[in-house]
């Protein structure tokens, strides 16, 4: 089996590319859609998660090869079973996604590539440090498990953060139906990384968009309502560890100060449950929403 | 030990293309200089970040760089500008409330948010005495 090279390597000069073409067009059209500060703090969340990967990759790679020598089946290193892995990976990828903003402990982690209240290229760098602590890598298992070679379900991988980078942009409306219906686009992801209430919780696709389609999640752009990017709780810091951290620190607190019973619930329960109803989930604010669009008749 | 200095070289060359495009963002002039305008405005801005937030007294920051509002609720939330875009915290537990003339430094007991101070004029007074009357956070607790 060949040894492939890491396909994001080869990607960066033209991540940065991108992002100068794009500083470009914000100059012209909306220097508001950039804010210096903001892109320096989601650029070095890029470069800090590349050490990330550095420290642990090798280590989640061993257990990815020691899956795979123990697999179910052995899927060849033909093109077919490239495309598969691709569109499988993708759907883990999903899930992986899906899990990560209903459930705190992945959230805490996931939370890093939301936290920028600016949506443009440099956010889609904008990743994690601690994916290994929340266990992101426990979705690329069952790939391994079931017999696709680690290198080739990285290698899908790294296509597809690739895939995910150019729809991070204001500067795409839409594409023609046909690809809109199939692919993700920046329209669809615009939708994933907004707050309001009418968007929380949807889109959660890498590549393909089928997925929420199929799985109730899809929530099409709306043009009359302007988009506000970012967390429910804005950050307001541009502290770049605070940035990192400040979920985990949340989780920290809150399962000091909770009752016994209620401790493990700050774990996997949803962003923003609180065993006082203190605070508000996803589902709350959406509801409460829903509530004063049906009490408020349209204009 | 040759893809130690690999990954050093990677890691030096990517550092200085991020500094390089920060720079660039600020060479450009990117974020602009964000106001709230008008009392409309800034309503909108409390109810995107609080979803429900209906002011019903609204105190604007002469240069416009934040804002007390209070809904019929009577809760209290402080406005602010961060960078190009805008934060907001609801004030529910008595925290720094410092009056000086028409200036009114509001603390939201964050370090990394910060205290704020707004230039309120002659209403600044009265929001400093509604902060003052909030509830201190042990008293909330219990």
């Amino acid at each position: 089996m060949p040894k492939l090279p890491n396909p994001v390597d080869f990607a960066v000069p033209v991540f940065i590319l991108l992002i100068v073409i794009e500083m470009a067009w914000a100059r012209r059209k909306a220097p508001q859609k950039y804010e210096p500060r903001d892109t320096l703090v989601s650029l070095a969340f890029g470069l800090g998660s590349t050490v990330a990967g550095l420290l642990f990759g090798g280590a989640i790679y061993g257990l990815m090869l020691w899956l795979w020598e123990h697999r179910l089946a052995t899927v060849p290193w033909t093109w077919w079973a490239w495309v598969l892995c691709f569109v499988l990976d993708d759907l883990l990828y999903y899930l992986f996604h899906r899990s990560a903003h209903r459930v705190r402990w992945f959230w805490a982690s996931h939370v890093n590539h939301h936290s920028s209240q600016h949506y443009n290229l440099s956010t889609a760098l904008r990743q994690t440090w601690t994916g290994w602590l929340a266990l992101s890598f426990l979705f690329k298992l069952p790939l391994a498990f079931a017999g696709f070679h680690p290198a080739m379900i990285l290698f899908c991988g790294g296509v597809n953060l690739i895939y995910q980078f150019w729809i991070h942009t204001e500067a795409i409306k839409r594409f023609p139906r046909w690809f809109e219906a199939v692919m993700n686009t920046p329209s669809h992801h615009r939708v994933h990384h907004a707050t309001n209430p009418r968007y929380l919780d949807s889109n959660y696709a890498g590549v393909f968009i089928v997925w929420d389609r199929m799985f109730g999640t899809f929530v099409p752009e709306v043009d009359e309502e302007p988009i506000r990017y970012g967390i429910v709780r804005q950050l307001g810091t541009f502290n770049l560890l605070y940035a990192v951290f400040h979920e985990w620190i949340g989780i920290a607190k809150d399962v000091w100060h909770a009752p016994w019973q209620h401790k493990l619930s700050y774990l996997w329960r949803p962003p923003g449950w609180t065993h006082d109803g203190s605070r508000d989930t996803s589902d709350t604010i959406r509801a409460r929403w829903q509530a004063r669009q049906m009490a408020e008749p349209a204009e | 030990m040759e893809g130690v200095w690999i990954d050093l070289a990677k890691f030096g060359v990517s550092l200085v293309s991020i500094l390089a495009l920060a720079w660039l963002a600020r060479w450009l002039d990117l974020g602009g200089d964000e106001r709230i305008r008008s009392a409309d405005q800034a309503r909108f801005l409390a109810n995107a970040a609080i979803e429900g937030f209906e002011p019903v007294d609204i105190a604007l920051d002469k240069a416009g760089i934040g804002a007390l509002l209070r809904d019929a609720q009577g809760r209290q939330m402080l406005l602010r500008r961060h960078g190009a875009a805008w934060v907001a915290r609801l004030l529910d537990e008595r925290t720094e409330a410092r009056l000086d003339r028409g200036f009114l430094t509001i603390g939201t007991g964050e370090k990394t948010f910060g205290a704020v101070t707004l230039h309120l004029g002659e209403a600044a007074g009265v929001w400093a005495a509604g902060l003052r009357r909030l509830p201190t956070a042990g008293a909330k607790r219990a």
